[in-house]
């Protein structure tokens, strides 16, 4: 009977205990994601009785799509201001003194039910010592036009699935592509979601600065993002995935597609950008071939991802 | 095969419960583990002994059985009745990898719908009949031990088995450890990647509770580590079974139920790929699997007059995981993971019946069911939803099947025909499946969770005669099989594992054919020379006339056995002639006919008490360079291969 008890206690353990463990699914597909994604202040301003502040993910301006929650608060009386003429605009003075800003939205509209002036702005880059960024604001409370401007820090972009592209297209006109969603893709079917932005030249010479009819941009309207990713991965031979939708503009005014990753790791979105007219501004065919061991041909224009 | 069932059954009345356990064993006992070539062989040899089974190897170990020409997703191959499912996307494991031919007692084939006992199939079952010892044996303890060595991949094989029989307590134990190096092909040529080792144990211990009853716990632990896969990119690291049971059984001296026997069951297999012994491949790539099963099985035998009957019960639970996780070439890069089976969840319940019924001293009617219920549940689903978007994450099938058959016995001659219909469920990998890459025709496969089920309808026939010396025996069977499941080329997608050419869909074919004949003589020229001859053949075609895979050609096999006293000689020749209907769709070329000639020679001794067998012998004489229509990527079998054992009884 000792061996017999010996031989289920032998079992016991070969069964419990497996030699390599398991993959944890949540966990891998998270590690190189940042995580928890929350509004946090990321900047605020004193103006008289007027206190701003400007929340963003993390409490942190990044290099690429940044969603931005606005409030203007009566320091006196607590009270918050709701409706007033906010406008907001950021600009980026490199070190020879040229000025330049970037995809914005200039007039913040109040949203009711959440409480805050809603915006976004799309940093092109990252703050160093040759290049910082400024925010000028201004806003209107009783009767009375209120005009602030600090400056703020553009981090790293963290999250590769936030990346962001400028380019030149054929049209001449500057554009920028920002991924917005997913932040955290999956090996599935992802809905893709991206701003287009365009620089629109000014017409009139310039006024006082900061004049913003100098620095506006708008979202580009009925373009077509036609979508191949690949995996860039020499390994992996130039792999794709099935199923892919290009993106086009939805309601909201930003462009909507769908993406496949068949795996993680690092991935190319290859674009292809045409006007409403079928015309190519960016982009180039990419080839479909199988080809092991060397690295994927990426498109004029693309954004990587990583997940 | 119903036939012997009823056998047991009366057996174990008549001798009541003394030889509780007996009843298997003299079924055994018709069927030794041994070949007419060999006496120490795998497996995997006496399986390929059987006339309906055909092999698709990848090298030297764990070869995958076919039986009637069709794959192991269309039979179901148990153990005791137990099912257990390989853990290895890549079919490395096939079930039979997992026991050791000498921790069995007796292999239990049947050919389609008859098989459904077991569960649902298409193709039949593969039963692994383990060795259990009666009760209350004359000779207490019983043992075995084999050795052998074979030289031409220097394999050297141990195993051992000892019994203990006491009245109220039977244990039965074995151990066995099998090593190899690479094999050698016809021109003496080193086959890389072509070894093995394998460790593996059995327990069983009967405690008998009560006259007429009994209960019995059964493990069997085996462990293969560094086995080489020619054919395929990748080796073994190590796969690891754990297959468990605990089985309760109660005679009934009277009335219509004889005996009622019920086992719960558990097993865990573990199953590692290795590429690190493959230099030359381009991609580092981890393919770990888990296969885990919970079971019952639960059989009642029934018996009056002329009528018997077998019902039993059939229910499990089987989880599949398979992951693949790529490194980059800069291994400081993020590594690439997705699942190839992403956390496939199989239930199945069925019940099944096989009636007989004695018409007269010369006939039988046969009529046989089961009814089951299959459920799958991919954990990941968004993995299938990439090929396949919105295929449900739950999926529900009913599986019903039906048989029935008639045998003549008119003196000499014997008679039978039957006819089956039946559902099978697609496996994990072909409604799962992701990127499952298939080295034979060098694409990835993609499973699809909206497959139909494959719906067979079949009919088969037998004829027979047999004297005192001679016994020729012919059988017929064909299946037309609805939905038939194989891999087409996708349009979409593109290849993910680096050898791969493209992207292949598993995808119902309207129908698919399969006809399988086989004559079988037996004659005895002299008293103690015997000679044997085996033709078979098989045709599959698809719905458009086309040739299906892996589909034996014109085959055969004869012996010559001779016997003089403790002295035993045979010798044989078997073959394939050219398989002029092959399918270059699905990755086959032209394979030329062959012709292999072995012999061998045993002496039967005592010292003591031990009765001894000596044998050497030799497989392919001619040293014949050749692979067969089954051998994955052409890869060159063994070239002559002497072999020796001993055998010792005590």
């Amino acid at each position: 009977m000792k061996s017999f008890n010996f031989w289920i206690i032998a079992l016991l353990f070969a069964v419990t205990s497996c030699t390599i463990d398991k993959t944890d699914y949540e966990a891998e597909t998270g590690s190189e994601v940042p995580e928890s994604y929350e509004f946090k202040e990321a900047a605020s301003f004193i103006n008289g009785n007027y206190k701003i502040t400007i929340d963003a993910l993390n409490g942190i301006f990044y290099k690429g799509y940044n969603e931005l929650h606005l409030k203007i608060v009566n320091t006196q009386n607590n009270q918050e201001l709701t409706s007033s003429a906010v406008t907001f605009l950021p600009i980026l003075s490199n070190a020879d003194g040229s000025k330049s800003s970037c995809p914005h939205e200039y007039n913040l509209a109040y949203d009711l039910t959440n409480k805050y002036y809603i915006g976004y702005s799309v940093f092109t880059g990252e703050s160093s010592t040759t290049a910082s960024w400024k925010l000028y604001i201004s806003f209107t409370a009783d009767n009375q036009k209120y005009e602030i401007n600090k400056d703020i820090s553009v981090a790293q972009q963290p999250n590769k699935n936030l990346n962001m592209t400028a380019f030149a297209g054929n049209d001449g006109e500057q554009y920028v592509i920002a991924l917005i969603s997913p932040q955290k893709p999956t090996v599935s079917e992802n809905p893709l979601v991206a701003g287009v932005y365009k620089y629109n030249k000014p017409t009139t010479p310039a006024g006082t600065f900061p004049d913003p009819t100098q620095f506006s941009y708008t979202e580009v309207v009925g373009y077509t993002l036609k979508l191949d990713p690949r995996m860039p991965e020499p390994s992996m031979g130039n792999h794709s995935s099935p199923n892919n939708k290009d993106l086009t503009q939805g309601n909201d005014g930003l462009y909507h597609g769908v993406v496949n990753y068949t795996m993680t790791g690092n991935w190319t979105l290859n674009l292809i950008m045409m006007n409403q007219n079928g015309l190519i501004v960016k982009g180039t065919v990419v080839p479909t071939d199988h080809t092991p061991g060397v690295e994927g041909v990426k498109s004029e224009l693309y954004i990587d991802t990583l997940f | 095969m119903g036939m012997s069932v009823t056998a047991q059954n009366q057996h174990a009345h008549h001798d009541s419960i003394k030889n509780l356990e007996e009843v298997t064993v003299k079924n055994a006992a018709k069927k030794k583990i041994e070949t007419e070539m060999k006496m120490a062989v795998s497996v995997d040899e006496f399986l390929s002994s059987s006339e309906n089974i055909s092999f698709i190897k990848r090298g030297a170990y764990a070869w995958e059985p076919l039986l009637n020409n069709m794959s192991t997703e269309r039979s179901t191959v148990t153990i005791d009745g137990m099912h257990v499912f390989g853990a290895c996307t890549d079919k490395m494991d096939p079930i039979t990898s997992y026991v050791e031919s000498n921790n069995l007692a007796a292999i239990d084939i049947k050919s389609g719908q008859e098989g459904s006992l077991h569960g649902s199939t298409i193709a039949g079952s593969i039963d692994l009949k383990r060795k259990s010892t009666p009760f209350g044996l004359q000779k207490k303890w019983n043992g075995t031990y084999q050795t052998g060595f074979e030289f031409n991949n220097k394999q050297f094989f141990n195993l051992g088995n000892i019994s203990y029989s006491g009245t109220k307590f039977v244990a039965d134990g074995s151990i066995s450890y099998r090593t190899a190096d690479n094999y050698h092909d016809g021109n003496n040529n080193e086959v890389k990647h072509s070894q093995y080792n394998k460790f593996n144990t059995s327990l069983g211990f009967a405690y008998k509770t009560s006259d007429l009853s009994s209960l019995r716990l059964d493990a069997i632990f085996d462990v293969a580590k560094d086995v080489g896969y020619p054919a395929l990119p990748m080796d073994l690291w190590l796969s690891r079974a754990l297959i468990t049971s605990a089985s309760y059984k109660q005679l009934f001296e009277e009335g219509l139920v004889r005996v009622v026997d019920t086992k719960v069951y558990f097993n865990a297999i573990e199953h590692y790929m290795d590429d690190t012994t493959r230099p030359e491949n381009l991609v580092h790539m981890d393919m770990p699997g888990w296969s885990t099963t919970y079971g019952l099985v639960s059989k009642a035998n029934l018996k009056r007059n002329n009528y018997s009957s077998e019902i039993q019960l059939n229910a499990y639970d089987n989880l599949s995981i398979a992951e693949m996780r790529m490194y980059p070439q800069d291994r400081s890069e993020r590594t690439m993971f997705a699942y190839s089976w992403p956390w496939v969840t199989t239930r199945f319940a069925g019940l099944s019946m096989n009636n007989s019924w004695e018409l007269s001293e010369r006939s039988t009617v046969n009529l046989g069911g089961s009814f089951g219920v299959n459920y799958n549940y991919s954990k990941y689903i968004e993995f299938n939803w990439i090929f396949h978007p919105g295929a449900p994450q739950e999926k529900t099938r009913f599986l019903p099947s039906l048989n029935a058959s008639y045998q003549l016995n008119i003196d000499q001659f014997n008679f039978s025909v039957g006819t089956g219909y039946g559902h099978r469920a697609p496996s994990v990998s072909e409604g799962y499946g992701y990127y499952i890459y298939n080295s034979f025709d060098r694409y990835d496969y993609i499973g699809d969770p909206n497959l139909k089920n494959e719906i067979s309808y079949e009919g088969n026939a037998s004829a027979g005669f047999a004297n005192e010396r001679l016994s020729i025996q012919g059988k017929i069977n064909y299946f037309y099989i609805d939905n038939y499941i194989i891999g087409k080329i996708l349009s979409l997608g593109s290849p993910m594992n680096y050898q791969s050419v493209g992207v292949k869909g598993y995808t119902s074919l309207d129908y698919a054919t399969l006809l399988n004949m086989s004559a079988n003589v037996s004659y005895d020229i002299l008293k103690h020379l015997h000679w044997k001859g085996t033709l078979t053949y098989a045709r599959g075609m698809d719905n458009k006339g086309g040739n299906l895979p892996f589909i034996r050609p014109l085959s055969y096999l004869t012996s010559l056995h001779y016997m003089y006293k403790n002295f035993g000689i045979q010798t044989s020749v078997n073959g394939d002639f050219e398989q002029i209907n092959y399918s270059p769709e699905y990755g086959e070329d032209l394979t030329a006919a062959y012709a292999i000639w072995n012999i061998s020679a045993d002496y039967s001794f005592a010292i003591n008490k031990v009765r001894s067998t000596i044998q050497i012998g030799a497989e392919n004489v001619l040293n014949e360079y050749y692979s067969t229509y089954a051998d994955w990527g052409n890869i060159p079998r063994m070239g002559r291969n002497i072999f020796t054992s001993l055998k010792l009884n005590f």
